[in-house]
């Protein structure tokens, strides 16, 4: 066991790496770069001018060079400097961190807890009317694109209660937070809601049919008990898996509705570093994003583990 | 007959599924008869139209048919998604299947691989794949494949360790037969039908993730009429005045991925020998 | 019985009573009915690249900082055109040209500070015309507008509050290029870096914070040398880059004011639908939908081709297509009445490509195609270029509508913005689709920016001595009237050689909440008033 969480933990490394240098050679393969969006934006043409810009920031450099630089200076702590805002790269992605994070976190508890209830309920009541009208309720939230979800969420406010709950400036408490990021939290977390459900849904199905449940009720326990204590936990197993895919595709989800809501997180602030070709900027969010998922990842593969004994990894 | 019967009475939404899907294929294919008008023209004097008449779900912003350019952007947004699914459905099977049966180092490196495609999120890869490439139908395809080979490879591959271990597999090798055939022959069939659920799941969130694009100003470029676009920039600031032009067509969206869906669940149901009520 | 004592104090009290009311009724003039107080939340559209205006040349620096500066000179907020006779004195008290009108002498203000304490002298305007004239490195990233001081010579200075333009030529336009909001004056002793991020002003409002894609803020300036202002408190820019998000947030109060001629006309009846009450201004924003034209490379090396082009172009039809009709058509010039150096309608009648039988003109260029050997079987194919923004993309598929008439098969390449514009510098494109501003309306400006052999933003290369030698002339010229003829005829000369063919002259709206009062915006020019000095909330 010790020697697999150390050897995925190399192996993480090694990931990691080979996101760093996908992520470097991607951005330098699309054409423009700062310079050329900074003099786009005045419309000047003077190439001596941008070649200026260019030397500054040190992307004449071979790319080996470049690459060493950035890696290096990760590794003490120097994430380089945005080349829009000129500000330190930590300065502008530490504060905005949070803000994803809790629309993400908020997202995914209202995920967590309308979808897995919904789903007991539903497999408990199979083949019910409350059955079928829950699995077509879920069928339409995975079928609405979420930014359509948003938009129409904004319209409803607007038209019903002449209010619109985006954000326009940072709240002031914790509460005030939770509050503006309630909404936006659903519209992103409705789809993977629907997700969970389904899931729930159809592993409690799978694992109420088996054996040992029937075992389970011969000995007399009651139905309650039946369902919860022994399907539940064993069906969890494909939801914990979904949730670690779910977070790759959450980030998409939480870019447009950061763009619709008007939240000043990280998602929709990559986008804009990409259109900026704020390399430091877009690299280090990258590397982040990836650290999240790798280690998302490795969380799911231990708990796969550990519930099903069946997979063992080259043992 | 009798045979259509029978499904739909076992499988009634998988039925309504196909119906959907149906009518919508038939819009994609026949585009060019079944569109009142042609989707490209500009007629500055029916700007903003609302829907009725000449116009049935009303015109957009320079005076096009909304109702014509939804019914082409059937085609649009089908072609896209099923050439997008089938690319990372294909090449997500193929690295998942080989690398849960082989696996070892090959399968350390190709889970290495996917995992790296996986942590660059998904907008982030299409957006650097349009901006080298540049915006068109077959790089916007190919920007939504590529992040689903991960996904696909990840489950089938899955699913490939857990029937390897499988009696039959297992009784297979004692029998001597080669690992080649023991793949092909035994592992690769009681993929198929996972498979095929998987993709009809993706081939929903291929079209959502397109509707993503468009609609942050990537993906299919003008003047094709692919309904995330139409939903986009120059739609979506007149939703007070013009809401039908968000309305329709991410109803369109939500119908066609929600069809898909229901099929897909039908398959899963008749095919996935595991989930039989 | 009232005796002559008391009635005499009764007259005096009655008197000084009349005589206090008087004196109430004078004082108590519009100085007293504005508010002091709120701050001002408005929306902006896009991340300003930086804070600096000076080496900017878009509304989205232009109008969230012009506030933090002053100019030597500003038009007057009173004149809803921007005019060489309206210019009124900022920080130059009075100015005056020498007798042969190559020297321009200005007087400045005293007891003015800029915002770190520090005392505005006129080594400040040295300074900054040294740096922009490239005298001086003053480590700016870019300098967009070198070519408006071409004419300067030398800035010299007379004691702290005296400083002298020494110009080649006369150059009448010269104050209005001064009396822009991209000329504000920068202090010496902040260095050009600090400027772009956190900028030093003289202006009514002191830079507080800019958070990259999330808001700018200002705060007033307590020392502000115009007593009594500004009325606000603050001004608050919320980054709002999706416009339909803006817009509903925009019609339920959230923001009083929106960036300026963001919203189309068409969007402005959708707000003004939305909310009644909303005062609302569609004005020329001095934007124009033009074509770059590739005169180095086939098709268009060939003038008939250009000339076929031209002449398939249906400017109402943008026109009616993009804004319903609002827009204006005109040449290089923004159009009358907004515009002062427009063509009339009758001289504009004259001008080829302009005339109001637009299927004449089509025959016309097919004649020409056909005479090349192309037909209705045999269309010329072409790519238009244009970036991968919705304003620019519709106007580019217009544009391809038309181009089918005179047999040439085009189609549409949406560039990345980085993209097109690597491309622009590569000459790596046949016709683009463009728009641009220019920050004032003048000729000069748009002479020298666009069509000088050799200046930067003349991104097709055009270059035609004779043409500059009017230029020149008419840079020259204190009648107004001689030099609008003048200048009638260069822009008819520019349209007729293809240089950038102009397509439409865009408007823009803006809107905001009744509270708001104060707001003059200018007819010809989007960029030159957002001091916001006079600018109070009613609520």
């Amino acid at each position: 066991m010790l020697s697999y969480i150390v050897r995925r933990l190399l192996l993480m490394i090694v990931t990691l790496f080979g996101v760093s240098v996908a992520i470097f050679l991607l951005l330098r393969i699309v054409p423009g770069n700062i310079a050329d969006i900074l003099f786009d934006s005045a419309g000047l043409i003077d190439p001596a001018e941008k070649q200026k810009i260019v030397v500054d920031l040190g992307l004449d450099k071979a790319l080996p060079v470049q690459y060493g630089q950035w890696i290096f200076g990760l590794f003490r702590g120097d994430l380089g400097y945005s080349y829009v805002s000129e500000k330190p790269v930590i300065d502008e992605i530490l504060p905005r961190i949070p803000i994803t994070a809790r629309l993400a976190g908020l997202a995914l508890l209202f995920a967590v807890c309308t979808g897995v209830p919904l789903g007991v309920i539903s497999a408990v009541r199979q083949n019910t009317g409350l059955d079928y009208l829950l699995r077509v309720f879920s069928l339409t939230g995975l079928s609405m694109p979420s930014f359509w979800l948003g938009l129409l969420i904004l319209m409803f406010f607007v038209h019903y209660f002449g209010t619109i709950p985006i954000y326009d400036r940072a709240p002031a408490t914790y509460w005030a937070w939770i509050q503006m990021l309630v909404i936006p939290a659903a519209a992103v977390g409705f789809r993977s809601s629907a997700l969970i459900m389904r899931l729930t849904r159809s592993s409690m199905l799978e694992v109420l049919r088996q054996d040992y449940v029937r075992t389970a009720r011969s000995k007399g326990l009651s139905e309650r008990a039946v369902t919860f204590d022994h399907a539940l936990r064993n069906a969890m197993l494909p939801v914990i898996t979904t949730i670690g895919v779910e977070t790759a595709f959450l980030m998409g989800g939480l870019i447009v509705t950061e763009t619709v809501f008007n939240i000043p997180g990280v998602a929709r602030f990559l986008v804009e570093a990409i259109r900026w070709r704020d390399y430091p900027m877009v690299q280090n969010l990258v590397m982040f994003i990836a650290l999240v998922v790798v280690v998302v990842n490795l969380i799911v593969d231990l708990a796969y583990m550990f519930v099903d004994p069946r997979i063992r990894y080259g043992q | 007959m009798s045979e259509i019967a029978y499904l739909a009475r076992r499988y009634p939404l998988g039925v309504g599924g196909a119906i959907i899907m149906t009518v919508f294929v038939f819009a994609a294919i026949f585009a060019g008869t079944v569109a009142p008008l042609d989707p490209f023209t500009t007629n500055p004097r029916a700007s903003l139209a609302p829907p009725g008449g000449t116009y049935l779900m009303g015109a957009d912003m320079m005076g096009r048919d909304v109702f014509s350019r939804m019914i082409h952007g059937a085609r649009i947004s089908l072609a896209v998604a099923l050439g997008a699914t089938f690319l990372g459905s294909g090449f997500g099977a193929a690295l998942g299947l080989s690398s849960g049966y082989i696996g070892g180092w090959f399968d350390l490196i190709v889970q290495r691989i996917a995992e790296i495609m996986q942590s660059l999120p998904l907008l982030v890869m299409a957006l650097v794949i349009t901006a080298s490439l540049g915006p068109s139908l077959t790089n916007t395809i190919i920007a939504i494949a590529i992040p689903l080979i991960p996904n696909v490879a990840r489950v089938i591959r899955s699913n490939v360790l857990s029937l390897r271990e499988m009696p039959f597999v297992e009784a297979a090798k004692a029998t001597g037969m080669s690992e080649w055939r023991i793949a092909v022959v035994h592992v690769l069939p009681n993929t198929l039908a996972p498979l095929i659920v998987l993709a009809t799941a993706q081939l929903g969130s291929t079209i959502l993730t397109e509707a993503s694009l468009s609609f942050l100003g990537l993906g299919v470029p003008e003047p094709w009429p692919s309904w995330g676009r139409m939903l986009s920039e120059s739609a979506a600031e007149y939703v007070q005045t013009a809401p039908w032009l968000v309305i329709f067509p991410g109803l369109a969206i939500s119908l066609v991925v929600f069809g898909t869906n229901l099929l897909g669940d039908a398959l899963r149901d008749a095919l996935d020998p595991r989930q039989q009520d | 019985m009232v005796n002559k004592h008391e009635q005499r104090r009764e007259a005096v009290g009655l008197v000084a009573r009349l005589s206090f009311a008087v004196l109430l009724l004078l004082s108590a003039g519009p100085a007293h009915a504005q508010k002091h107080g709120g701050v001002l939340r408005v929306t902006h559209r896009d991340n300003p690249p930086s804070a600096s205006i000076l080496e900017e040349a878009t509304i989205s620096t232009d109008m969230p900082f012009m506030a933090v500066f002053n100019n030597l000179v500003v038009f007057d907020p009173d004149s809803k055109q921007n005019r060489l006779d309206r210019i009124v004195p900022d920080l130059a008290t009075s100015w005056k040209y020498a007798d042969d009108d190559r020297t321009l002498t200005f007087q400045l203000r005293d007891g003015v500070k800029w915002h770190d304490g520090k005392p505005f002298t006129s080594a400040d305007v040295k300074c900054t015309w040294d740096m922009l004239t490239g005298k001086v490195d003053g480590k700016m990233r870019k300098n967009p507008r070198k070519t408006w001081w071409f004419n300067v010579k030398e800035i010299t200075t007379n004691g702290p509050l005296e400083v002298a333009f020494h110009l080649n030529d006369p150059q009448p336009s010269l104050l209005a290029m001064l009396a822009g909001g991209f000329s504000p004056v920068y202090p010496c002793h902040v260095p050009a870096a600090q400027m772009r991020t956190h900028p030093i002003g003289t202006g009514p409002f002191k830079f507080v914070e800019f958070r990259q894609n999330e808001s700018i803020k200002l705060v007033r300036n307590p020392d502000y040398w115009k007593p009594g202002r500004p009325y606000l408190d603050g001004i608050e820019y919320t980054i709002i880059p999706n416009r339909s998000t803006m817009m509903l947030a925009l019609e339920t109060g959230k923001f009083d004011l929106n960036l300026t001629g963001e919203l189309t006309p068409e969007l402005v009846k959708d707000v003004k639908a939305a909310v009644p009450s909303m005062q609302c201004l569609v004005q020329p924003s001095n934007t124009q939908g033009n074509l770059l034209v590739n005169r180095e490379r086939p098709p268009f090396d060939n003038a008939d081709i250009r000339r076929a082009m031209g002449l398939a172009i249906d400017r109402k039809a943008f026109s009616d297509i993009l804004s319903r009709g609002v827009y204006n058509v005109g040449g290089a010039m923004l159009a009358p009445p907004e515009g002062i150096w427009g063509w009339s309608p009758e001289f504009m009648a004259t001008v080829p490509g302009y005339g109001a039988d637009v299927e004449k003109s089509r025959a016309e260029g097919r004649r020409i195609m056909a005479a090349l050997g192309y037909g209705p079987d045999k269309m010329l194919p072409l790519k238009v270029s244009t970036r991968n923004i919705p304003d620019y993309r519709d106007a580019a598929v217009i544009l391809i509508d038309h181009l089918k008439t005179v047999y040439i098969q085009a189609e549409l390449e949406p560039l990345d913005s980085a993209v097109w514009y690597a491309r622009l510098a590569r000459k790596d494109y046949a016709v683009g689709m463009n728009v641009q501003g220019t920050g004032i309306d003048d000729p000069d400006v748009m002479f020298f920016e666009n069509y000088l052999c050799g200046s930067e933003r003349n991104y097709t290369a055009y270059c035609n001595p004779e043409l500059e030698k009017l230029f020149h002339q008419q840079s020259m010229m204190k009648d107004l009237d001689a030099r609008r003829k003048l200048v009638w005829e260069i822009d008819r000369k520019l349209q007729e050689d293809g240089a950038r063919p102009i397509v439409y002259q865009s408007q823009g709206g803006t809107c905001w909440w009744p509270q708001v009062k104060g707001l003059k915006l200018a007819v010809n020019s989007i960029y030159n008033h957002w001091r916001f000095e006079d600018v109070w909330l009613d609520r």
